[in-house]
This record gives structure tokens, C-alpha cells and sequence, in this order.
């Protein structure tokens, strides 16, 4: 399927650094996994980089978050009931005391 | 006629006339479930004990006259992204697999108050991930038409469902696509909103600005009723807008658009050929038709996939074994999140989140995403422009008829291709909806699309409808019922 | 060479709104864990964010407060790192579109004024808390237990410019912006309770310098004591370094409360990469000209505001500085009582020092509700009048906190009225001359001193009723007679 390819220059970034990225994801990914995924990730991006060769004429304060631009809408300091301890707690892997338990956490 | 092929308007009339009981309607869909589902595998869960009484319950009321509501014991299967208190929501990840919902979403509060009842959750690709129900962590979904043949995705089991009857109706969720390819792969309607006018309280978010609820039905206006019963403005969901519909006319004075860009190389002819049909169908009719061109459509699929992977990679981002879901241990927090998500999410979710974050990081950004947002404003534009010159667009849903499991697995921009008719609709925030009006010759259904300007859901509808009637599709996969 | 620091600081106020800010839990003080959530500050899959809107009335208070100009488009973004504590994975926060920039807050060291320019002003989102099991320390730490009763309460974080140029600055700075927020009644500033919080970038660069030197960022200060000495610390670590031609390393360091020294954190390499982007879950924020004028005019009395009053009223700018940062009761207080008496000196004096010292020593925490303002100018007033004397005035002043009278029927009882007559105080003067015959010997051969020690003979003997000055006027008369 061609209807994709406009001026496509090809520029596949040889800095793709996948153990970078994993990280920055907290994903522990395989070797395996890491040379497959750099490799769909390159032809993914050689894809798209149609677009960033692209010249827009849309201003970066022009971006609207919502693509019918909605306005936000700012809602009252008033308390809502919502999830009881249980509840909260119902799905905790580990638990202790009232309070979710993990693996120490360092800075 | 089975009463499991009846349209929701038709039921509704039956149960009140007291010529049908809700609780014999929900025996032959349950029933047709028990039929279909070790061969089609649409549903992950279903609520059989719960149904039973609820359907009773809904017996007495319109044995009473007390009913209410068209939906009153009206069985929808419900896509496994979408929270129901106190049941699993698993998004078909070993991720969430025994994760169960402290919580309704705000569209299933509303069902709940019309008294549906809901069939089960149905299987979809990962975190809604995939465009034929292959990424699902719970074994694929097949196609009740031929189960050689995916259901499309990433609502394939919603989709199957209703194909083959195990629900009346269904909701699914739509990114790029996901409830009207897998409608047209499937034989149905599949309706994607105006973003925005169905909540996404509950939805478990792949990408934020991009996702929506919507039906997958038999008929246009079972969609019309689902939509009525699920939309308005939600205090729980700021992205949500109040449905104050647009009036747009569906009658022959009404102007319908062709997409150019969508019937060029890419679309195959069996996709060109039900377009063409319907083109014709309105011509015949008096309407005024003819070619828009999009240019930024082509780009579509570029813009899309750096928009949704970056969201979804943040959004995907909770899911690291602390609070709830999948744990694998670790010496460390740090590692323990690593080795948890390393573990629960599949191939094409590691790779959109992957491809997100590095379409986010640092030096990348404005290379990347920052263009995407920059190209979907000109695209939100040059939609703007179109419907200045008409009120409907019309393209196929799919380049393609349904296609085999497995065939399109090997290159991951192959699957992504296969949405480049759905995508412009969610970049622009548009309404979309397919309907089906053919089969190929490998006894494959296909779908028509057409879009409309922001809130006029309404209006498209009742298009879709007046072409529904028009094209008179009254075929169903066979041996299901 | 001489090294001059530079020295930026990173405040977070905890708002005192009834509600988190980005959803409607409680935000609230307590030891029970866990018990204020939702699905949206516990990160629950498909929740939202829906902001609140006294947050943001508070934050632009403050951003108005201190002359920043009010960005009206504005937008959240989010700040994408992985922690236990944080259940997105995600902070919203805002990055280049803070509500308020470029403005300045005015400080007071003893009797000199200065200005601190404020880069920005941003709203963001409170994370749970940890706590590591084990020796408390993370280093050895066993397990972490996480309470998100914090998560999602509003922060309101406030960056600095570089200007600040000694610890002396970095103190009275967070002592006028805690002083400030308590004021607007936008929280509570207590900083033991971490309604404050403070992170500090220093570096030092020769005076002659264009450029700035390596910024290291200093973090765990938890009391104002602990600013200066980490700040004294750090520029005197990093001034050594540079003498010594060893390297500033730009990273983050733990201020050791306890060993008194800034270390290293086990940090990753680098800084951290956020991949900002913005929040597609929360729309645009406009803050209307309207709005902006309402929250104006409700802006209360600033500090710097009440200096200039309490300046005009007779007081040093560092007495006014200290009254404007004392409690409310307190200046009310000064105001009545300076008023009534038109003595600025007295008042201040008698509040800041007696009262308030004697109150602490009762262990009172606030004024019996019978302890009028009226009472401490009849004080001040009968000291003015020579009518009792000033340890009298400390009697009845204590007296007053037990027991609900006047100064004057304490005085009266206690017979605490000075004698100011000369005749009565003659008589007692030569009475205490015969006593003491040797010693006025030898106050007649030149040892002056023991004139005291006449004058007070004369006090025990009155029991501290005789106007002392008199006392020994007229005892030196008699002498020398």
C-alpha cells in the first residue's frame, strides 16, 4: 500500500537506544524482545518521519487539548463519598496495616 | 423470525404486548451462547447467575405496566475495557486478569438505570490494542460469518457476539476504529460518537483524546437507541460535552461528499464496489453527489500513531503491581514494576508503549509528537472546510474484507493500514458510523462509512438510516441461532 | 578569589481546599491509612480528572499576590516518572503554561527590606506517602507500606529566580511566603505538618563571574533551621571544592539532619527525562478577565501591606516584620491596644514580650476569653502615670490570665499602687538612713554604688510600692544633707 509515501526521506535514527526507552518505561525487557522491538520501532518511525519532514502552519499556543475545543470546566470544592478502605484496598497485591506493601522504593 | 434476531424496538413492543417474556428472551440468548462460544470464544465472561434474576425482575415490571425504558431486559454484551462493579475487567491482559472493579462506569450506571441486562464481557485486543482480536492475552476471537476469519478488532467479541446472537446488542470502544471495522467485518452497525458525548468514566483509557463508546448493533436505530440511553455530559469526565445536537438534513436536500483519498490505491475493489453501491442508491434517490479531496488524510496513520502510542504509553503507566492487577516480584519497587510489566503486557502493547515514549522523550518531541497534534489541527481544519461543502462524507470502513488470523501479524505497519479509513474520525473528533450493505464473494461482509460534522449524531443516523432501508442487508453468518 | 553563592528555591504549598484537586475525596489529617480514596487519586483504571475550582482560585490569590502576570490560556501537562507513591506513574502539573509568572515577593531581614523576583507560579498534585520499614532509612529498608490519603491534594509550587544570595535570604523568604499563604487563607503553613515544603538549587560561581556555577539541589529541609544549615553548608562544601580545583558535581543531595552534612542520593544518571506533554484528559484553562477580577477583590490584607500599617502606627520595619508574622489574635490585639493608648513602643513591648512570654509559661495558648485589649492599656496607661510600677504591672499582668478582674481592683487588692507622694516617701527614706548608717558612711567617702542597695532596701521595705526614681532621687537629697 503506497498512498503513504510522500517525500519520504529515508533517515532510520541509528540512535534508537531501546534500553533507554525501556527503561524511561519501566519495562525489563528480554534481549530477544529488545532486537524485535527496535527493529518494528525503526519501521514504525521511518514511517512517520513523512510527517516531521512536513512544513505546518499551526502555532504551538494554537493546539487545543480537546479537538472540539472544549473549554475546562472548573468544579466545586464539595466533598464526594466515594470508595470505602475495603474497597480500596480489595485488589492490593499486598497489604498491611490498612496500607499497600511493596518492595522498598529508592529515591 | 428468532426472536434473537429481532431489533430492539420490535422487542420492546413484544414484552409489552406480554407476547414475550424478558426472561425467555435472555434463555435463547444465553442459550445461543452456550452454542457459539467454544467456537467463537466472543464472550470472557458471562453473567448467567445474575441475568436470571435480574430478567425475572424485568418480567414483573412489564407484567405490572410498570416498564419503563425500551432497553428493560434487553440482553448487551459489554467489551472487557468498560468497569461493572463487583465483575472482572480484565482489557484481555494478563495485566488485569484478576482485577475486579470496586466501581461502574458512568455508561454502565446509565444502563443500569434503563434495567439492560448485560451478558458478559467480550474479548478484545489488549488494552484495545490491534485490529482483529489477535492480541487478546485470552486466546482470539473468530468470526461468526467464517471462524477461518478474524472478527476485526479491537471490539471483536463484541462484534461476534451480536453476529451470532449471543446478545441483542453490544458496546464497544473506538480508537481508531475499533467498533466500525469490526461492525463491518461482522455484518452490523457500528457507531462511534461525537467525542464526547458519551462518557469515558470507566473506560480504561488507551488514548485519552482519541477514544470513544459506542454500539455495535443490527440495526441503525437499535444504535439510536443505545446512544439515547449512554450519551450526555458527565461531571466525572472533563473532556465530556453536553450532546446539544446540530440539525443537519438527511433528506435528498442534503449534500453527501466522497472521500477521493479513500478510494485510491490501498482500498481494494470489494471495498470500492459497496461505496459505489450506495453512491448509486442515493443518486437514484436525488442526492447531490460528489468528490472532496482530504489531502492530510494520507497522513492520517502517521499522526495517529505517534498521538495514541504517546497517550497510551502514560496512560498505561498505573498498571506496575503496587495498587491492584498482576505482581512479579523484585528486590526492589523499581524492579518489581519493571518485572511486572515486562510480564503482563503482550507484544503490541510493549511496542505502542515503547513507540510513545520515545515519540515523547527528550530531543524527540517537537520532531514527533509535537507535529502530530500541529497535523491533526489542519486535519480538524480541513474537515471544517469539507463540511462547509457538504453534510456527509462517505468512504469505506475497511480497505478490505475481513482477513485470516495470523495473515497480518508479521509487519506491524500492515495492521496499522487496515485503519486508515477509521482514523480521520477520531482525530477530528467526528461522528462515524458503518453500516453494512454487501458480501463478497468469499461470503465475507463489508461496510459502508459516513461521517458528519460534530453533533449531529442525530442526523447521521437518521441518513444512515433512510441508506439501511434502501440497501435492505438482511443477511446474518449462518448456523448460529 | 571570593566565591559568591547563588541560591533558587522550590516551594510546594498544601492548599486547604475541602477537596483534592482533581477529584471530590476529603482532603484530610489523620493516621488512619487508605481511607479518603476514589478511583481517580488511587489511579484506578478508566478514572479522570476533573479539577477543582477553589484551587485554582486559590493559586491565582497567591499568583496575584505577588504581581505575577495571570497566564489565560493555560493547560495542564503531565510529568511522567515512575514511583510507588504516585499512581498514574504520571503527575499532572503544568510545565510552560503556569498560571502565574514573573513576579516578586518582598522580604525582611532586621531593619532592611528586599525583593525576591518569582519565576513562576503552577498548580499540581500531592503524591501518597511512604513509609520505609526497617531502620526508616531507605537504604536499608526491608519493605515500603504506601497511604494515598495524600494523593491528589492541591501543591501549589513556586519556583525562584536564581537571585537569593545567602541562607539568611532563603529564611526570611519562606518565612514571608508562609506568612503570606496564611494570610490569603489559602493554608495553613504549618511546616512541621509538610504544609510547606522547600527544595533549594545552590551554586557559586567568583564574583566577577558572567556565568553561574554547577546547580546541585539540595532536598530534605524540613524546618527553617534546616534551610540555613544546609545552605551554609552547601556553599561552604561547594566553596571548598572550587579552592581545592576538584569538580561540582550537578546532582541531588539529602540534607542529613542528623550528621549535619548534604550527601549524594542514590540517583539515576542524568537528569530526569518527564516527556511532558499535555494532559489529554483536561481541556484548555481559560481564566476569564471576570474571574480573575472576582478572586481580586477578595484579596485580603497582604503582609508587606499590614508592615506599612504597623510602620505608620510608630513601629521599627523588624518590629512591624514580627508582628505581621504573629498570629492573628496578636495583631488584632496591638491594633486595639495601640489605639487606646497611642503608644506604639509600649503596646508592641508589653505584647511580644510579657504577655506572650507569660502565656508560655502558663502553657496558654490562647487569651482567656475574659482578657479584654482594655486591660493591657489601663496597664500601660497606669505605668505611663507612675500609678504602679513595672513589676507590679508583671503581677497583675499574670493575675489577669487566671482570673477574670481589671488592673485596677488588682491593684487595689494587692496594694500595688505606687507611692508617688514626697512626704511619705521622706519619711521612708530617713528611716532607711538610720538603718543603715554605715553604709551611707560609705556612700559619703565615695562608693556610689551601694546607692542601689539603699534604693532597694527601700523598695523590700514598701513591698515595691515606692516609685523607685523617686526613691532614689530622694534618698541621694537626704544623703547629702
Amino acid at each position: 500500500m503506497n498512498c503513504f509515501q510522500t517525500t519520504l526521506r529515508i533517515k532510520v535514527s541509528k540512535d534508537f537506544d531501546i534500553q533507554n526507552i525501556a527503561k524511561l518505561a519501566s519495562i525489563n525487557l528480554s534481549e530477544d524482545e529488545q532486537e524485535n522491538l527496535a527493529k518494528d520501532l525503526s519501521i514504525i518511525l521511518e514511517h512517520v518521519k513523512a510527517l516531521s519532514d512536513l512544513e505546518l502552519n499551526t502555532e504551538q499556543n494554537e493546539i487545543y487539548i480537546h479537538p472540539l475545543e472544549k473549554e475546562l470546566e472548573l468544579q466545586e470544592d464539595e466533598l464526594v463519598e466515594s470508595l470505602t478502605h475495603e474497597e480500596a484496598l480489595s485488589n492490593a497485591p499486598e497489604s498491611k496495616d490498612g496500607k499497600f506493601v511493596v518492595p522498598p522504593s529508592m529515591e | 423470525m428468532d426472536i434473537a434476531n429481532l431489533p430492539i424496538r420490535k422487542l420492546n413492543t413484544l414484552f409489552n404486548k406480554k407476547d414475550l417474556k424478558p426472561s425467555e428472551l435472555y434463555s435463547k440468548i444465553f442459550d445461543n451462547a452456550v452454542g457459539s462460544e467454544a467456537s467463537l470464544h466472543a464472550h470472557l465472561t458471562l453473567f448467567e447467575e445474575e441475568n436470571i434474576k435480574k430478567a425475572k425482575e424485568s418480567d414483573g415490571r412489564f407484567e405490572k405496566g410498570t416498564a419503563q425504558s425500551l432497553l428493560d431486559g434487553i440482553p448487551l454484551a459489554i467489551k472487557d475495557n468498560i468497569n461493572i462493579k463487583g465483575y472482572k475487567t480484565t482489557c484481555s491482559s494478563k495485566m488485569l486478569s484478576n482485577y475486579t472493579s470496586p466501581y461502574d462506569a458512568t455508561v454502565i450506571k446509565k444502563l443500569k438505570e434503563s434495567e439492560a441486562l448485560f451478558t458478559g464481557k467480550t474479548n478484545l485486543d489488549e488494552f484495545a490494542m490491534g485490529s482483529s482480536t489477535e492480541n487478546s492475552a485470552f486466546g482470539l476471537t473468530k468470526n461468526p460469518w467464517d471462524t477461518d476469519f478474524v472478527p476485526g478488532g479491537s471490539s471483536g467479541g463484541s462484534a461476534a457476539s451480536v453476529g451470532a446472537r449471543s446478545s441483542i446488542a453490544a458496546l464497544g470502544s473506538d480508537t481508531g476504529g475499533s467498533i466500525r471495522q469490526p461492525a463491518s467485518f461482522c455484518g452490523l452497525v457500528g457507531f462511534k460518537p461525537t467525542y464526547g458525548t458519551v462518557s469515558r468514566y470507566g473506560l480504561i483509557a488507551f488514548a485519552s483524546s482519541l477514544d470513544q463508546i459506542g454500539p455495535i448493533t443490527k440495526t441503525v436505530d437499535d444504535s439510536r437507541i443505545l446512544f439515547s440511553a449512554i450519551s450526555g455530559q458527565d461531571s466525572r469526565d472533563a473532556t465530556s460535552i453536553a450532546n446539544d445536537q446540530v440539525d443537519i438534513p438527511s433528506d435528498k436536500t442534503a449534500k453527501i461528499g466522497v472521500i477521493k483519498e479513500l478510494m485510491e490505491d490501498g482500498i481494494s475493489d470489494e471495498a470500492r464496489n459497496e461505496v459505489s453501491k450506495v453512491i448509486e442508491t442515493l443518486k437514484t434517490s436525488g442526492y447531490e453527489v460528489k468528490e472532496i479531496s482530504i489531502p492530510i488524510i494520507k497522513l492520517a496513520i502517521s499522526i495517529y500513531y505517534l498521538i495514541a502510542p504517546a497517550e497510551c504509553s502514560a496512560n498505561l503507566a498505573r498498571f506496575d503491581g503496587v495498587r491492584y492487577g498482576l505482581r512479579i516480584d523484585g528486590n526492589t519497587s523499581y524492579e518489581m514494576m519493571e518485572n511486572t510489566r515486562a510480564e503482563g503486557f503482550g507484544k503490541e502493547v510493549k511496542r505502542r508503549i515503547l513507540l510513545g515514549t520515545y515519540a515523547l522523550s527528550a530531543g524527540y518531541y517537537d520532531e514527533y509528537y509535537g507535529k502530530a497534534l500541529q497535523a491533526r489541527k489542519e486535519m480538524i481544519d480541513e474537515f471544517t472546510r469539507a463540511f462547509n461543502e457538504v453534510d456527509y462524507l462517505i468512504s469505506p470502513t475497511t480497505p478490505t474484507q475481513a482477513f485470516k488470523a495470523g495473515e497480518k501479524t508479521s509487519n506491524p505497519l500492515e495492521m496499522y493500514m487496515s485503519d486508515l479509513c477509521t482514523i480521520p474520525a477520531n482525530l477530528a473528533g467526528l461522528p462515524a458510523i458503518s453500516i453494512p450493505t454487501g458480501v463478497t464473494n468469499d461470503n465475507l461482509p463489508l461496510g459502508v462509512q459516513i461521517m458528519s460534522r460534530a453533533l449531529s449524531d442525530e442526523s447521521l443516523l437518521n441518513f444512515s438510516e433512510i441508506i439501511e432501508k434502501e440497501i435492505q442487508f438482511d443477511q446474518q453468518p449462518k448456523g448460529w441461532v | 578569589m571570593t566565591l559568591q553563592p547563588t541560591i533558587g528555591i522550590e516551594t510546594h504549598i498544601e492548599l486547604n481546599t475541602n477537596t483534592k484537586m482533581f477529584c471530590r475525596c476529603g482532603v484530610v489529617d489523620t493516621e488512619e491509612p487508605n481511607i479518603s480514596l476514589c478511583p481517580t487519586c488511587l489511579g484506578l483504571p478508566g478514572a479522570l480528572p476533573v479539577p477543582n475550582k477553589k484551587a485554582i482560585e486559590y493559586i491565582t490569590l497567591l499568583a496575584l499576590s505577588t504581581g505575577c502576570e495571570i497566564t489565560t490560556k493555560g493547560m495542564f501537562h503531565r510529568k511522567n516518572y515512575f514511583y510507588p507513591d504516585l499512581p498514574k506513574n504520571y503527575q499532572i502539573s503544568q510545565f510552560d503554561l503556569p498560571v502565574g509568572l514573573n513576579g516578586q515577593l518582598e522580604i525582611v531581614i532586621d531593619e532592611s527590606t528586599d525583593f525576591i523576583q518569582i519565576e513562576r507560579v503552577h498548580m499540581e498534585e500531592d503524591t501518597g506517602k511512604s513509609t520505609h520499614s526497617g531502620t526508616g532509612r531507605i537504604e536499608s529498608a526491608t519493605s515500603t507500606a504506601l497511604d494515598f490519603n495524600r494523593s491528589g491534594v492541591p501543591l501549589v509550587e513556586i519556583v525562584t529566580k536564581p537571585v537569593i544570595t545567602s541562607s539568611k535570604q532563603a529564611v526570611a523568604y519562606i518565612e514571608e511566603l508562609r506568612q503570606l499563604s496564611i494570610d490569603l487563607n489559602i493554608s495553613e503553613g504549618r511546616l512541621e505538618k509538610g504544609n510547606l515544603r522547600f527544595d533549594a538549587n545552590i551554586s557559586v560561581a567568583p564574583e566577577d563571574s558572567k556565568e553561574l556555577g554547577t546547580k546541585v539541589e539540595i532536598k530534605n529541609m524540613n524546618s527553617l533551621r534546616s534551610l540555613e544549615r544546609a545552605i551554609d553548608y552547601e556553599i561552604q562544601r561547594q566553596s571548598k571544592a572550587v579552592h581545592d580545583g576538584v569538580e561540582i558535581i550537578q546532582e541531588t543531595r539529602h540534607w542529613d539532619e542528623n550528621k549535619e552534612v548534604t550527601s549524594t542520593m542514590r540517583s539515576k544518571e542524568g537528569s530526569a527525562d518527564y516527556r511532558y506533554f499535555s494532559d489529554p484528559d483536561l481541556p484548555n484553562m481559560y481564566l476569564s478577565k471576570e474571574f480573575v477580577d472576582q478572586v481580586k477583590s477578595s484579596m485580603p490584607q497582604l503582609p508587606n501591606e499590614q508592615r506599612e500599617e504597623l510602620i505608620n502606627t510608630g513601629l521599627s520595619l523588624k518590629q512591624a516584620n514580627i508582628l505581621s508574622k504573629s498570629d492573628e489574635w496578636i495583631k488584632s490585639l496591638y491594633f486595639k491596644v495601640h489605639q487606646q493608648t497611642k503608644d506604639s513602643e509600649g503596646s508592641y513591648n508589653w505584647i511580644t514580650g510579657e504577655l506572650q512570654g507569660q502565656m508560655r509559661k502558663a502553657n496558654i495558648e490562647r487569651l482567656p476569653e475574659w482578657f479584654s485589649h482594655d486591660y493591657l492599656s489601663e496597664i500601660i496607661d497606669l505605668i505611663k502615670n507612675s500609678k504602679i510600677s513595672f513589676t507590679s504591672a508583671k503581677i497583675i499582668l499574670s493575675q489577669l490570665l487566671e482570673e477574670d478582674s481589671t488592673p485596677n481592683e488588682i491593684a487595689e487588692q494587692k496594694n500595688l499602687f505606687q507611692e508617688n507622694d514626697t512626704e511619705k516617701i521622706s519619711e521612708m527614706v530617713l528611716q532607711i538612713l538610720e538603718e543603715n548608717q554605715d553604709v551611707v558612711d560609705r556612700i559619703k567617702s565615695g562608693e556610689d554604688k551601694l546607692v542601689g542597695f539603699l534604693v532597694g532596701q527601700l523598695m523590700k521595705q514598701s513591698n515595691g510600692s515606692v516609685n523607685p526614681g523617686m526613691a532614689k532621687e530622694l534618698l541621694l537629697k537626704k544623703i547629702e544633707d
